[in-house]
């Protein structure tokens, strides 16, 4: 009865239960044993254990074994992997009992497969694992701290680590760290209130980690008696966040100091936010205006309001992002240029959402900007409208820009002094010079050379020009051109050698007024002294024949002083004459009527005059000099004509250029040139035997003929004839 | 009191030629004068007389501002007169030129002893005869 009842008992129970004799033949067991852990569900009494059993693993077969010779065995659980590689958590329990204890003899065993509950535990682990959340748990009574795996791996201390309260407190960063940790554990107990922080812990191995702990309060009868709570590492995210803030941080910074301003606008919320910048920007308070859009478009210049309304809602519409440069007025009244772009964002359907951009002040770059535009263009005028001649040369010599000063010094225009080297005009003899000069420019010697030298005009005449050189580089520092300064110095140059001549001139203009001062001083004073003697003579004379005679004389010598004093009076004449008395004379009409005046003389002396001029020639001259010089040249050829024939005088003109040049070729007594030759037309200066020579006439013919820029020369031939050549400006 | 045997006027001024030998009669200053008109004339004449061996003038009163051949030109053709009986000749330059020029030139002829400006005075035909007497 009594064994019926165990019997029934063990059979029903919800565990696997078998009882087994010392032979391990089935004595009894229970149904969840058929179920779980025989082959078939046959009733297995009297049945060999190993005979009916499935699969199991060693250990537990030697453990049963075992137990039938009294041994007791327990297993909380174990994993096994058995030969057919099926892979089950098993536990169990072996009791050994006698007969008269338990009515037999034989073996109780209680097994258990734990395989699923345990590898839930396991899946939970190792989700644990893979998300480093690990859990904790605080006995509050007990005191005892328990921590999962996975904490344990955060704190990077081993599985067998026990910690208490203090150990896990002491892991948090000292300072704040810890400080919270502690605070918000005993606000836990004492206020019953649950927590959630990030913190960060020395692990055990010393490496800094960011760790989110949690912490539930579970409350029984109104007191906390456990705090369960998770524990995860966030470090990497926490660092990623950090950054992130750190960066906007900076870049926060970075715009205030850059002064940037940025702003965002949700499309969505039709909502405009501002930085601080912005305001600073704009110079507008942040409570002035009922929304930042007002303030914007209010600083807006009238003139650029179109454009950046237009430009924004552009922008808006996504059509264009928003880039523009716009004038604002500050409250001050000053303007100022501000640059402002815009991104605008879209959805995914490509709407606009949302748009963002940035606004800084230029006014200082544009008026930098304004500046070297100004400098450029201010450098632009003062070379083109330099008084002297600019130009930029490259190291090639070619002319890469010329102003005015420069074409007209060389008469060349802009354009084909472009398409020249400077070496194509230069003077040839300057040409080693300037080579030897490029070199020195160009080979950084110097930083600014002088050199003179020639170029030809475009009409030929030589340029003299004093140029000075700047040379320019480029980024690299080699020479990429030249900035020449050409000074014209052609008319000073010519001045100079127009008052060296002038200067030849005077000096010997000087010569010869000293000439014929000293001249003038020597025949007045022959006369004079003449004069003086005789007057002494006839003071003393008593003879009156003697008397008379002296007298004579003293009568000639007055007589010869007019006379000189006549002939000074001339030369001084023509010395002063003026050429503005020049007329257009014929040199024909002339001849003729000065032949009609000495007919007489020429009759005397049986003369034949031959005149071969041409009516059309007639010349710029005084009328009186031209007469003058033609009676003089004519009777000076009857003067000294030729005691062996009769005078024979041949008048002969012909055109020379803007030239008329008359001849006076005669047959008289000639005169010997080599002997006499500088002084012919000197004063004072004769040169035969006869009356009448007073050295008068050549001097102030050839004076007169010069004072009207003509010129006078002579051939002759002792015995043979003398030729007078005239020129004379032909008008 | 000694005098100059021949004295010689070159001068192309009639003036002053019979001037000068009225003074030279007043201080008996010469036994003879011979009077060439101009330079060439006297080198002429006076070539002749060296060549004819007939006595040469002791002293020569030269002018500088004459036709043909002037003073200047006369002295530098004198210069190359190789008698020695010319080389006693006594030269006296009598001119009216105040030309420093002219002044300064006499000093390149040795043979030139005196530059008399004109007019000339009986006072300076005593004075040349007095020198001439001492040398």
């Amino acid at each position: 009865m009594r064994t019926l009842a165990v019997d029934f008992l063990l059979r029903e129970s919800p565990n696997a239960i078998a009882i087994v004799d010392t032979k391990l033949n089935f004595i009894s067991y229970s149904n969840e044993w058929i179920q779980k852990f025989t082959l078939n569900s046959n009733d297995i009494t009297n049945k060999h254990f190993f005979d009916v059993t499935v699969e199991l693993p060693e250990t537990l077969k030697t453990a049963i074994i075992n137990g039938i010779k009294g041994e007791k065995n327990i297993n909380t659980g174990e994993k096994f992997t058995l030969p057919s590689g099926k892979t089950l958590w098993l536990k169990w329990k072996i009791l050994p009992a006698t007969f008269e204890a338990n009515e037999f003899d034989g073996v109780i065993i209680f097994l258990d497969d734990i395989t699923v509950y345990k590898k839930e535990i396991e899946l939970l682990h190792k989700a644990e694992e893979v998300a480093r959340i690990g859990c904790w748990e605080l006995d509050l009574n007990t005191g005892l701290v328990n921590w999962t795996k996975t904490t344990k791996d955060i704190h990077e201390v081993d599985e067998n680590f026990k910690p208490n309260l203090e150990d896990g407190i002491n892991f948090y960063k000292e300072g704040i760290h810890r400080d919270n940790i502690t605070h918000l554990v005993s606000t836990a107990i004492a206020d019953l209130k649950s927590f959630h922080t990030e913190l960060i812990i020395i692990t055990a191995k010393g490496n800094e980690i960011w760790v989110a702990a949690k912490g539930e309060v579970e409350i029984v009868n109104g007191k906390a008696i456990k705090i369960v709570g998770t524990f995860q590492d966030i470090d990497e995210r926490k660092k990623i966040e950090l950054a992130h803030k750190e960066i906007t941080e900076r870049l926060k910074i970075t715009n205030q100091s850059a002064k940037i301003g940025t702003w965002d606008y949700d499309l969505i919320e039709d909502k405009l936010v501002w930085d601080n910048e912005m305001y600073r920007i704009f110079d507008v308070k942040k409570d002035q205006f009922s929304g930042v859009f007002e303030a914007w478009s209010s600083t807006i210049h009238p003139n650029d309001k179109e454009k950046t309304v237009t430009a924004t809602k552009n922008a808006i519409s996504g059509i264009k992002d928003f880039d523009e440069e716009y004038r604002i007025y500050h409250q001050n009244g000053s303007i100022r240029h501000i640059k402002g772009i815009s991104k605008t964002i879209k959805d995914f359907s490509g709407n606009p959402v949302k748009m963002t951009g940035a606004n800084w002040d230029i006014t200082d770059l544009r008026s930098a900007e304004l500046k070297l535009e100004q400098n450029s263009k201010l450098f632009a005028e003062t070379f083109e409208h330099s008084a002297i001649g600019m130009a930029l040369v490259s190291p090639e010599l070619k002319w890469l820009k010329v102003n005015r000063s420069l074409s007209k010094s060389l008469g060349y225009t802009e354009e084909e002094l472009l398409n020249m080297k400077t070496t194509d005009i230069t003077y040839p003899d300057d040409l080693t010079d300037s080579e030897a000069f490029k070199t020195k420019v160009f080979n950084n010697e110097e930083n600014n050379l002088q050199l003179q030298k020639r170029y030809f005009h475009k009409n030929g005449k030589i340029v003299h020009a004093i140029i000075g050189v700047t040379p320019v580089k480029d980024l690299k520092g080699k020479p990429s051109h030249a900035i020449t300064q050409f000074l014209d110095i052609t008319d000073s140059i010519d001045s100079k050698r127009r008052l060296e001549t002038l200067v030849d001139v005077t000096k010997s203009q000087n010569e010869s007024l000293t000439n014929f001062a000293h001249i003038v001083s020597h025949n007045l004073r022959s006369h004079s002294t003449n004069m003086t003697m005789l007057t002494k003579f006839l003071n003393k004379e008593k003879d009156e024949n003697e008397r008379k005679n002296l007298n004579k004389m003293i009568t000639s010598a007055t007589e010869s002083l007019t006379e000189t004093i006549a002939h000074l009076n001339d030369v001084v004449q023509v010395k002063t004459g003026a050429l503005e008395k020049l007329q257009s004379i014929s040199v024909l009409n002339t001849i003729n009527q000065i032949t009609k005046s000495i007919n007489g003389l020429i009759e005397e002396q049986k003369a034949t005059i031959n005149i071969d001029v041409s009516k059309s020639h007639f010349v710029n001259a005084v009328p009186a000099y031209l007469e003058s010089i033609f009676l003089n040249v004519l009777t000076n050829a009857l003067k000294y004509s030729s005691p062996n024939r009769n005078p024979s005088i041949k008048i002969k003109s012909i055109l020379k250029k803007d030239h008329v040049l008359i001849t006076f070729t005669d047959n008289g007594q000639g005169i010997d040139l080599d002997r006499h030759g500088d002084k012919i037309f000197g004063m004072y200066k004769t040169f035969h035997k006869h009356k009448d020579a007073k050295g008068i006439g050549l001097f102030i013919t050839k004076n007169q003929i010069e004072a009207m820029s003509g010129s006078i020369t002579i051939e002759s031939i002792v015995d043979v004839g003398t030729t007078i050549f005239i020129e004379l400006k032909q008008s | 009191m000694k005098k100059v045997e021949i004295c010689c006027i070159i001068d192309d001024d009639p003036i002053f030629v019979y001037g000068t030998k009225r003074i030279i009669k007043e201080v008996d200053f010469a036994n003879s004068v011979i009077v060439y008109n101009n330079g060439q004339e006297a080198l002429d004449g006076l070539m002749k007389t060296c060549i004819a061996n007939e006595p040469l003038p002791d002293v020569i009163f030269l002018d500088l501002n004459m036709p043909i051949l002037n003073g200047w030109e006369f002295l530098d053709e004198f210069k190359n007169c190789k008698s020695p009986r010319s080389k006693k000749i006594v030269i006296y330059i009598i001119s009216s030129s105040v030309d420093p020029r002219d002044l300064e030139r006499v000093k390149n002829y040795d043979q030139v002893d005196t530059y008399i400006l004109k007019p000339i005075t009986p006072d300076d035909l005593t004075k040349i005869l007095g020198a001439l007497v001492e040398s």
